[in-house]
């Protein structure tokens, strides 16, 4: 019977730590998955968006309540970024993977940086009634600084989806990285399209942020456990697809909870990389790919 | 009602000058085929008018509702804005769109955005083929079927003016005559303007009205009632020993 326990217990814990993974990939799923720019810096994003939630949450802001309203600088940030990447790199030479790649290194490392002169290296945590409680039903005790944050993505991953499906611009977006000529016939201007795109996605990094900070304390290095995390959810996932992005990240939540509890914890930062690895070799076009 | 007015066109890549002084127009209502074979600047004309390449020389005008607007300084969006559409070489469709989103995407644009269930309810009227296959990715259409998507794409943003780009090039030659048909039906229908760039001229100068033939970037002949002309002398045109 422990082994039955321990497996149901890992298994809740995976499907929980997977929503809150495929809430911190949701921009990745946006500006990689979508726009096809290797966007390094978005872990560190997410994490200039826990303190940006800390900040307003020392005030008595309730935290999910601060990720939304922070989600709308955070949007214009995005939009700022994009036109910078897009007149130094795309432009010129038509954005060589290479050059974004060092481009968005160097922003994480100023992000990170710029977090430590600003606040130091201690850890940062919130405060909300419902941190320190647990939901316990039968043998599983779940604690709500993982409940909460879990039950916001699949509410963001569908209105994200709603847009993408519904909309004219969610149109636009995911046919952007595919043909841009495309869009311009229609009457569109690809370069509006992608800065709107890349905007929504550090929008998305302010909510994750605020998801991220309540599930535990955070450091500006706390990005760095999830770059390798993040690109297998959206590989695994498939470019292009949004709600792919919650079974992929919920597989590879599970996938690690069961090797932390049955094999060792310190393997566990491995399993993401294997996925990835085993996803590239076996099914290069993801779970839920789109074609080409 | 549009007309297109290209004047004293030079346009060319880098150190190669593609076209030298070209000079037409597209009357509004009329269908003008462009004819010349491949490499004589045909699509680096067209990709002028529509704003893809900036030429280095001449004027291209819209004259559209009383009034002329100059194209050479627009962004492709904004040409298309401005009503004139484009039937692209290699048609440009978005793969992993469906057949109705990528009707979607054009109509959702601010020139149809108004007529969008009108002219989706047209485009699927005039090819029932894309009504049974909208829920397909646009991908998986056989050739023909991708050119009428093109062309329906096309009527979605409410346009006066098309531009067509070799519409037979990849197909079967019968499903060609249906294609040519079927732009010669919407022209007369919509009472578009249509310029055409075509080098299987047969079928092009049955159904246009007037044509140019263009040669080593210059337009050498002009024929003003296509139906007058006979096969061989085009041809000659084309070839460059009329």
């Amino acid at each position: 019977m422990l082994i039955l326990d321990l497996g149901l217990n890992a298994l809740v814990t995976g499907v929980v730590l997977g929503s809150i993974y495929a809430l911190v990939a949701l921009g990745l799923a946006i500006t990689f998955g979508l726009l096809h720019i290797p966007n390094v810096a978005h872990p560190a994003m997410v994490i200039g968006g826990s303190y940006a939630v800390a900040i307003s949450n020392s005030y008595g802001m309730d935290p999910l309540v601060a990720g939304v309203l922070w989600a709308i600088p955070f949007y214009a940030l995005g939009v700022i970024l994009y036109e910078f990447y897009s007149r130094s790199f795309e432009s010129r030479g038509r954005g060589n993977t290479l050059q974004s790649l060092t481009l968005f290194f160097g922003i994480s490392l100023i992000i990170e940086v710029g977090l430590v002169v600003a606040f130091g290296t201690d850890l940062r945590s919130i405060r909300a009634g419902y941190i320190g409680h647990s939901l316990t039903v039968g043998f599983i005790v779940m604690p709500y600084r993982f409940l909460i944050p879990a039950a916001l993505a699949p509410v963001v991953i569908f209105l994200l989806w709603l847009y993408m499906t519904r909309t004219n611009t969610g149109l636009a977006i995911r046919a952007v990285a595919y043909e841009e000529r495309a869009l311009q016939i229609c009457g569109l201007d690809p370069a509006a399209i992608k800065r709107h795109a890349f905007g929504i996605a550090m929008a998305m990094a302010a909510l994750a942020g605020a998801a991220l900070v309540i599930t535990g304390p955070i450091d500006p290095f706390a990005g760095r456990a999830h770059i390798g995390r993040v690109f297998a959810v959206v590989v695994l996932a498939g470019m292009g697809t949004i709600p792919g992005t919650l079974v992929a990240a919920i597989l590879i939540g599970v996938a690690e909870s069961f090797v932390m509890t049955f094999l060792s914890p310190s393997w566990a930062p491995g399993v993401a990389f294997a996925i990835l690895l085993a996803t590239l070799g076996l099914r290069p076009n993801g779970l839920f790919g789109a074609l080409r | 009602m549009s007309r297109i007015i290209v004047d004293r066109l030079v346009a060319g890549y880098g150190a190669v000058t593609v076209l030298r002084d070209i000079s037409l127009e597209v009357g509004a209502g009329e269908l003008v085929a462009l004819l010349g074979v491949n490499g004589n600047g045909k699509s680096t004309l067209l990709n002028c008018i529509l704003g893809f390449i900036r030429p280095r020389s001449g004027r291209i005008v819209l004259e559209t509702q009383g009034r002329t607007v100059d194209l050479l300084t627009r962004s492709p969006h904004e040409i298309t804005n401005l009503g004139i559409a484009s039937v692209p070489e290699g048609r440009r469709l978005v793969p992993n769109l469906t057949v109705e989103e990528n009707l979607l995407l054009a109509g959702g644009g601010p020139r149809g955005r108004k007529d969008i269930a009108a002219n989706l309810a047209f485009c699927f009227e005039t090819f029932p083929i894309l009504a049974e296959r909208r829920r397909q990715y646009s991908s998986t259409l056989s050739g023909g079927q991708q050119q009428l998507l093109a062309i329906a794409r096309a009527l979605m943003t409410s346009p006066e003016a098309i531009v067509i780009d070799e519409p037979s090039v990849g197909l079967a030659p019968i499903v060609v005559g249906q294609v040519i048909a079927a732009i010669r039906a919407l022209q007369e229908a919509r009472n578009l303007t249509i310029l055409m760039a075509e080098q299987s001229f047969f079928q092009a100068i049955e159904v246009a009205s007037r044509a140019y033939v263009l040669s080593h970037g210059k337009i050498i002949r002009e024929f003003d009632q296509t139906s007058a002309v006979g096969d061989a002398e085009i041809r000659n045109a084309m070839m460059g020993v009329g």
